[in-house]
Order: structure tokens, then C-alpha cells, then sequence
């Protein structure tokens, strides 16, 4: 009973956890703009992140270490610091756009400034991750960030034409008066919010937090392939309530508040106020998430002692580099830079480095030594090959597709 | 390498306002503008229809149309600062700067009621809306 109940909250927190500030911008823009024509790539992120978040937990479940902790002595030096670069700077970006997403759905509640909010909110991620235990951090915010099937309960209650909502997700067509070019760079940005980062970084060096074993596998495999998928189906509610209200109007949503609208106009106050503790939740979850990848990563390169699973004192570099990439992305957001605008362009760096990140993946999944009986089977390692060679078009295809539509204006 | 940076770096500078070449190109930045503040109004407007079944709280509809404010009177502002090449370029900045301003005018009247509280009076306020926005979004249209 006691493993049945940890199983269903794992799921329901990589549910509520799914979800970040980014998929909210990239689903609720794409919808406001081209209906549900690029609905398919949420899938195809989808079932991408749920192939490598897999692979990266069954690796740390079965060696005990977290995924990029081997990368370094498997690929050498030099690889692994390429990946590092790549996926540092992408992590710290998206922490960047968390805590200013957090403090602008601290805005709507509010009224007051998101600047003045963006210092409280820094703080409060720094006292979290410092001293919640890791399984409560992560509950608490994925099961407080199941709030946003709020945005799911409104469409059903709005009764669309799911037919025609269905028909227009399998037959994509670009919008008339749109560009092709444009199209396909937020194809890329939907791919590059569902597919970022820090999720597989999070994912197995949570793993290893929480001390996973082989009999955890299952749990590991519950998680992903049901909790992610679930969590997408939040993604393409958004995207769907974006569809129905804002493109027919031709609101293109700039900010948080005009995400909110298609939910508050169907179940009004109650609905708004559940919504913004969805957005409250899944932001301030990204960011303590996307924070810890910052330590994570840098610190299993360099062989520093990392984890919330030792005390703070035994792990001084790892909270060190935590606090300073939380200093530098409150900092960031305080130059009065557009949180949204952040991103909008950290998604869509995302999507170029994502063979930088995942291609390490595979090989350590593959790898016996670390592996043993446990390495990919054929089926995930030709899905994991497919799916690299996308991510290498899309990689090569994204900075001249955002200088060409002008970051898709 | 670092004449090919200070090349790049004036290029982006340039790209930001400053006079366009063509009359084209300047009809399609109108175009845009258009777009952009069409899209406030009617973000506007769908805040108003929430005001008034009561829908929304106030301090969420205040910071909805302080944004929208903030949009509209930001693309007017860079459409302004852009130099018209020609005549034709005069006369399309004269039509559409009638519109933006009947547009901002509205949407800062908006504000100003939400912030005071009187949420009650934003319906009445904001019907000029409607034709404004279907105005704007035929300017888009036949320019954008």
C-alpha cells in the first residue's frame, strides 16, 4: 500500500511538475497564433523527454550516480565540458525566466510590480532549497502545481468542437497570412520548451537524491511514461484555450495575465484564483528545480560533493554555485529585462543545444560497465537515435530560422 | 574577427528604429504596429466583458489593462520614431496615428478607472472600443 501511494504521488508530481514557465509562453503563443497546427510537436517533445528521462533515471538508478556525474569519465574532459557550457547556460537562462515568472503571477494576484517581488522570490528559492528535505520540495510544488488542470476543466467546460480541435491538430496547416519559416521556429520553441534541459539533469540527479535502487525501476518508468505524458496534456489544454479565445480575436499573449484570460472567462473568479497557483506553482517548482540543476551540473563535472542528500556544510561548493546562479538570474531579471522575452529565448537556445545534452545520454544508457544488464534495449536505442538526429536538424535550423522570422516576429 | 563584431553591432543598432529605405517596408512596420495594438484592445476588451459579469478580481483586470496600455503606447511610441520615407509614407502615418491614438486614449482611460476602483464604469469606457479594434485589424490586414 505504502509503495502503491509513493508510486501514485510520483506520478501526480511529475504531473504538476511537467509544466513550467516556459511551456506556459510557447503553448499559449503558438495557440493565440496558429490554432493547433503545431500541436503535434508537443507530443513529439513528449515522447522525447519521456525516452531520455527515462534512460537518465534508470542510469542513475542502477549505478547510483547521476547521469552527467559519469559523462565526464565516459566522454573525457573535453566533451563533457562542451555539454556542461551548453547546458549551464541554458539552465541558468531558464532560472532566469522562472523567478520571473514567479514574480509576475505574484503581479496578478497583486498589482504590485514583479520587479519589486523578484528579490523576495530569490530569497525564498534560496531558503527552500537550502532547508526543505528534497522529497517534500518536490511534492509539495509538483502536487500544488496539478492546480493548472484548472485551464484543462475550463475547456471541458467550455464544450468545444473537439472534433474540429482534433482535425486541425492532425492536419496541420500554416495559418494564412503566416510564413513557413515562421511556423516551424515556434515548432522549434514548443520542442525546445518540452525538451529543456534541466528536466533530465533534475530528473536523475533526484534519482540519486532520493536514493533510488533497482527496485525503484518501475517507479522510474511510471513517472516518465505516464506522469509526462499527463503533464503535456496540460501543455496542449493552453494551447487549446489560447485557440478557441485569443486567436479569433488576434490577441497575441505577451504576458502571464492574457494566458489566464480563456480560464477566467469560463469559470471566472474561482477559476482565476486556482490558475494562479498553478502558475505560482509550477514556476516556483521550475525554479528551485532549474537552481539545483545549476548545482548539479557544474558541481558533478568538476567532482565537487553535491546534494541536498548531505548536509549543506559537507556540500559548501554545490550551494555556493546554487546561491550565485540564483544572485546572477534575480539579477538578470532586475535589469528590467522581459521575463517572458527571457523565455521565449531560452527555449529557443534550448532547442539548439538539446544533442549537446542528450547525446551523452545515450551513451552512458549503452554503456555495460556503468549498465550492466540493464542497457537500452534495441527498440529505445533506434527511438534515441531518431530522435538525436531530429534534434540535430533542429539544432542546425534554429539561429538562422530566428534571425530569418526575427525571433518569430 | 573584431571588425566583423563592430560590423554586427552597428547592423543590430540600426535594426532598432531610425528611418526605413522603402515605402514598403515602412507600410509593413505600420502594418505591425497596427497588429500589436489591435491585439491590446481586444485583450482590453475581453478584461471589460470580465469586469462586468464580475468575473475577475480587481487587481488582475488593473494589471490586464495597465499592460495593455503599456503595449499599445510602446508600438505607437517606436512607430512614431521611425522617419517616413515619402508623401505616401506621410499619409499612411497620419491614418494610422488617428487610430493609435483614439486607441491608447481609450485603453488609458481604462486604466486610470481600474486603478481609482470604479470597475463599474470600464463597460461604459471602453465603447469606443470595439470599432477602434475592428479598424485597426482592417489596417493590419491590408498592410501588414
Amino acid at each position: 500500500m505504502k509503495r502503491l501511494f509513493s508510486i501514485a504521488l510520483g506520478i501526480l508530481t511529475a504531473i504538476g511538475g511537467f509544466v513550467d514557465i516556459g511551456d506556459i509562453v510557447a503553448n499559449a503563443e503558438t495557440g493565440a497564433r496558429f490554432g493547433m497546427s503545431l500541436a503535434w510537436v508537443v507530443i513529439v517533445g513528449v515522447v522525447g523527454i519521456c525516452l531520455f528521462a527515462e534512460m537518465a533515471g534508470r542510469v542513475a538508478t542502477v549505478s547510483g550516480r547521476a547521469v552527467f556525474d559519469l559523462v565526464r569519465e565516459r566522454l573525457g574532459a573535453r566533451v563533457a565540458l562542451v555539454n556542461l557550457v551548453a547546458s549551464f547556460f541554458i539552465t541558468f537562462l531558464t532560472l532566469a525566466a522562472e523567478i520571473g515568472g514567479v514574480a509576475l503571477a505574484i503581479e496578478l494576484a497583486t498589482s504590485v510590480n514583479y520587479l519589486l517581488w523578484v528579490p523576495i522570490v530569490a530569497f525564498l528559492v534560496w531558503l527552500v532549497i537550502w532547508r526543505v528535505k528534497f522529497g517534500l520540495m518536490e511534492n509539495a510544488f509538483g502536487l500544488l502545481g496539478l492546480a493548472l488542470v484548472v485551464a484543462a476543466v475550463a475547456l471541458w467546460r467550455l464544450g468545444p468542437d473537439w472534433g474540429g480541435l482534433l482535425h486541425a491538430a492532425t492536419h496541420p496547416v500554416v495559418p494564412q497570412g503566416e510564413g513557413h519559416p515562421t511556423w516551424w521556429f515556434f515548432g522549434i520553441a514548443l520542442l525546445g520548451a518540452a525538451m529543456t534541459p534541466y528536466e533530465v539533469f533534475f530528473f536523475s540527479s533526484g534519482a540519486v537524491e532520493e536514493g533510488w535502487s533497482r527496485a525503484d525501476l518501475i517507479t522510474n518508468r511510471l513517472n516518465v511514461y505516464i506522469g509526462f505524458p499527463l503533464g503535456g496534456l496540460l501543455s496542449l489544454a493552453l494551447m487549446a484555450g489560447a485557440t478557441l479565445f485569443l486567436e479569433p480575436r488576434g490577441i497575441e499573449p505577451g504576458h502571464l495575465s492574457q494566458v489566464a484570460l480563456p480560464t477566467l472567462l469560463v469559470l471566472g473568479k474561482l477559476g482565476l484564483a486556482v490558475l494562479l497557483v498553478g502558475f505560482f506553482a509550477a514556476t516556483f517548482g521550475a525554479a528551485l528545480e532549474t537552481g539545483l540543476s545549476c548545482g548539479y551540473s557544474i558541481a558533478q563535472y568538476f567532482g565537487f560533493q553535491w546534494g541536498k542528500f548531505v548536509r549543506p556544510a559537507d556540500a559548501p561548493r554545490f550551494h555556493l554555485i546554487v546561491l550565485l546562479s540564483i544572485l546572477a538570474g534575480a539579477g538578470l531579471v532586475l535589469t528590467t529585462i522581459d521575463p517572458v522575452t527571457v523565455t521565449e529565448y531560452s527555449i529557443v537556445l534550448s532547442a539548439a543545444a538539446l544533442p549537446l545534452t542528450y547525446f551523452p545520454i545515450l551513451v552512458v544508457a549503452n554503456d555495460p560497465d556503468y549498465m550492466g544488464d540493464k542497457v537500452n534495449s534495441r527498440l529505445t536505442n533506434a527511438l534515441g537515435s531518431v530522435y538525436l538526429l531530429l534534434l540535430l536538424v533542429v539544432a542546425v535550423a534554429t539561429i538562422p530560422l530566428m534571425i530569418l522570422t526575427k525571433a518569430g516576429s | 574577427m573584431r571588425r566583423s563584431w563592430v560590423v554586427a553591432v552597428v547592423l543590430l543598432a540600426g535594426a532598432c528604429t531610425g528611418p526605413v529605405r522603402s515605402s514598403s517596408v515602412y507600410e509593413s512596420k505600420a502594418g505591425q504596429t497596427a497588429e500589436v495594438v489591435a491585439s491590446a484592445v481586444q485583450t482590453a476588451l475581453l478584461a471589460v466583458d470580465a469586469a462586468e459579469h464580475d468575473q475577475a478580481y480587481g487587481r488582475y483586470l488593473t494589471q490586464v489593462l495597465v499592460e495593455a496600455e503599456e503595449d499599445a503606447g510602446s508600438a505607437q511610441g517606436v512607430f512614431d520614431g521611425i522617419q517616413p520615407p515619402d508623401d505616401r509614407a506621410d499619409e499612411l502615418r497620419s491614418h494610422l496615428d488617428d487610430l493609435l491614438t483614439e486607441a491608447t486614449g481609450a485603453l488609458t482611460e481604462l486604466r486610470i478607472a481600474a486603478r481609482r476602483g470604479r470597475f463599474a464604469e470600464l463597460p461604459e469606457l471602453a465603447r469606443p472600443l470595439p470599432e477602434v479594434g475592428r479598424r485597426l485589424g482592417d489596417f493590419a490586414e491590408a498592410h501588414g
